[in-house]
């Protein structure tokens, strides 16, 4: 019932073709257009494997999004969060287990701060960030300096290779808190509660949400999937240095935009998000493979972004009378 | 009513209460600051009243950073806000650098098309919020996104060291330039205040004018303050939100090429510090975020006071680390006052009421 009252698209059953067609349709061009190698279990090991870190930091931002604000300290609390982990573990010598969950409750209790700024200030998260996030740049550049650490444990690097017939446990793990994320929109309240509050607050707090409760949740969702991301990097990267996170922004924006989620708050789109994330990937992978300057990327997904934005008020009609129809 | 008017002459009369208005008015408060850390910082670090190295420069990029903060204040104006003001300024930037590498404009030419470009996309981007109905955030972000990639693509497929260096005749004087240079008789302006300061100076008053003095203006805050009320009392709002977001491209175009000037290169990396300090200014000056009020002199003195402590710290030899903390703690800081003072402005409200 209350799927059909609130619209969006919550798992994995309703959702639009378009993108993963898209994905596969391009996937296909570009390895016909490299002469196979782009099928070679190495390449697309290395597709999925650089994948991981997309798909959670686009989730971390569309849980804000879907409060009908943004996260723009994404990028900065990812990079202090893994320079604090690969500190820890570089120079204090502390067990990767336990390096791992202080970076998970670092970046939680950021997300709450910046929940908890929000709530006080009453004002957007957008501009509340933008000062977290200057703060938070300073700190991860007094952690690391102009150093590289690498020398942190190798087992952690070991597991970032690693892989079950041909997908890597990165891309997995990705996956697996995509769907668990995907449940908890779909089958909690709370997670109900928090897409009420971003669809209409005043009417959320009429029936008793209190709206206060799901902005400091949706941050602090957010601060989870950004230490999770910032897990997935460590493994996945030789080193941690003080550029980290400096290019997250755009991709954390894109997915979940052009995956279909409304900027008004009120909806998500997992899938979408996730493919999203998938073909942002195709971008960068045509990118390499035709040896462009990397403000390509920038620029494409500048302007699929920004046309997304600009059909977004049709979007929003067709989304309406999707839901009129429902109801009927 | 009566109660009020009855106790405000003896109130007025005290020295207490001219005291607390005094300190409750943002501008005097922002005034004794910037004086009383410029002070500190002096007596902490006697080099830091050194006018050549210190004081010169740090009036330059006042000049400059207000200029930022206007581009921002105008779209803070109508209650929206401009995430693309330092892609703006690149771009206008990168266009007056064009015409000077590529066509060899003289400099006010080069000037007037950069304006020109920043004008059209602050435009653009104000016609994508009305016909989108989307966030001004979302959509100012998203063509920061867009105009990043095509800046950088600009700069590097037309050059080989990725920034114009045709510098134009008067270039050089702009950048080193201050009154100092300029008598009449033997009566010199200060040595110490930059040539830059004089556009710094017309934008200002320019948007003071505009907002305290025309239809257009009190037609912006009204838009800002409440669109539906505006709109029934028959405020073009659209035509008004495409208004607020054209001069705010305007004067963050004005922005990037004095920035482009006192740094002597037209690159991409022009504007892409202007982020924090452009809300930085208008918010220390006492603009709201919610629209409806601006602060055109306070952000001026916003932006002072930022660079001020940016500058102070420097001087001791503090890293980039701490200054980032220390601005980042500075905006959050501010915003809290800032629902402050909303709390203490309906309090007042209510007991009058």
């Amino acid at each position: 019932m209350m799927r059909d009252l609130i619209p969006g698209r919550f798992a994995f059953g309703k959702t639009n073709l378009t993108l993963p067609t898209i994905l596969i349709i391009g996937y296909v061009i570009l390895a016909a257009d490299s002469g196979g190698t782009l099928l070679s279990k190495q390449a697309l090991r290395g597709i999925l494997a650089y994948l991981a870190v997309p798909i959670i930091i686009g989730l971390a931002q569309m849980v804000v999004l879907a409060i009908g604000q943004m996260n723009l300290a994404i990028g900065a609390m990812g990079g202090a969060t893994c320079a604090l982990m690969a500190t820890l573990m570089a120079d204090h010598q502390i067990p990767v287990a336990l390096a791992l969950i202080i970076g998970l409750t670092f970046a939680t209790l950021l997300g709450v701060i910046n929940g908890i700024l929000v709530v006080i200030t009453q004002l957007n998260g957008f501009i509340i960030t933008l000062g977290t996030m200057t703060i938070l740049l300073g700190v991860q550049y007094r952690l690391v300096r102009s150093f590289t650490v690498d020398k942190y444990s190798s087992a952690l690097q070991e597991f970032g290779q690693q892989n079950i017939a041909g997908v890597p446990y990165l891309f997995i793990i990705a996956i697996a808190v995509a769907a668990v994320l995907s449940l908890y929109f779909a089958k909690t309240a709370s997670g109900r509660n928090l897409l009420a509050t971003g669809g209409n607050a005043v009417a959320a707090r009429l029936s008793g949400i209190s709206n206060v409760r799901s902005i400091i949740k949706a941050h602090l969702i957010s601060g989870i999937l950004v230490g999770v991301a910032s897990g997935l990097s460590i493994a996945s990267l030789s080193g941690i240095n003080r550029s980290i996170g400096g290019d997250w922004l755009l991709p954390s924006f894109a997915a979940p935009i052009i995956g279909g989620v409304l900027l008004s708050g009120g909806t998500v789109a997992i899938f979408g998000t996730v493919m999203a994330a998938g073909v942002v990937r195709l971008v960068d992978v045509a990118r390499a493979q035709y040896s462009l300057d990397p403000s390509w990327v920038n620029f494409v997904l500048g302007i699929i972004v920004l046309s997304t934005v600009a059909l977004s008020e049709w979007r929003k009609r067709r989304a309406e009378e999707n839901r009129i129809t429902v109801r009927a | 009513m009566t109660s009020l008017q009855s106790q405000t002459p003896k109130l007025r009369n005290s020295r207490r209460y001219l005291l607390n208005r005094l300190l409750l008015n943002q501008r005097f408060a922002l005034g004794l600051l910037i004086v009383l850390l410029f002070v500190g910082f002096g007596i902490a670090t006697p080099a830091f009243f050194n006018g050549e190295f210190v004081v010169f420069p740090l009036l330059r990029d006042t000049a400059t950073f207000t200029v930022v903060g206007l581009a921002q204040l105008c779209a803070l104006s109508i209650g929206h806000m401009n995430l693309a003001v330092g892609r703006m300024a690149a771009v206008s930037a990168m266009t007056a650098g064009f015409t000077y590498e590529k066509f060899h404009f003289g400099l006010i030419p080069g000037v007037i098309v950069g304006l020109a470009t920043g004008a059209a996309v602050g435009a653009f981007a104000g016609w994508l919020i009305v016909k989108s109905r989307v966030n001004s955030f979302v959509v100012t972000l998203s063509l920061d996104f867009a105009l990043l990639g095509l800046v950088t693509l600009v700069y590097i497929s037309f050059t080989d060291a990725a920034a114009f260096t045709t510098k134009p005749a008067g270039m050089d004087t702009i950048r080193n330039g201050s009154l100092g240079d300029y008598c009449i008789g033997n009566l010199c302006g200060p040595s110490l205040i930059p040539l830059l300061a004089i556009p710094s100076v017309v934008a200002l008053v320019i948007v003071w004018w505009i907002f305290s003095k025309t239809k257009l203006g009190r037609e912006l805050l009204a838009t800002g303050a409440n669109l539906r009320a505006a709109q029934l009392s028959g405020v073009p709002t659209e035509r008004r939100i495409v208004t607020a977001h054209m001069m705010s491209g305007l004067l963050a175009g004005l922005g990037g090429l004095m920035l482009a000037m006192t740094s002597g290169s037209f690159s991409a990396a022009v504007g892409s510090e202007f982020m924090l300090p452009s809300f930085l200014g208008p918010i220390l000056g006492g603009t709201i975020l919610a629209g409806g009020s601006v602060a055109v002199f306070g952000t001026m003195l916003g932006t002072m006071l930022t660079l001020l402590i940016r500058q102070g710290l420097s001087v001791r030899g503090i890293g980039l680390e701490t200054l980032n903390i220390a601005l980042g703690s500075v905006l959050l800081l501010a915003l809290s006052t800032e629902r402050l003072r909303t709390f203490i402005a309906v309090h007042r409200k209510k007991g009058v009421e």
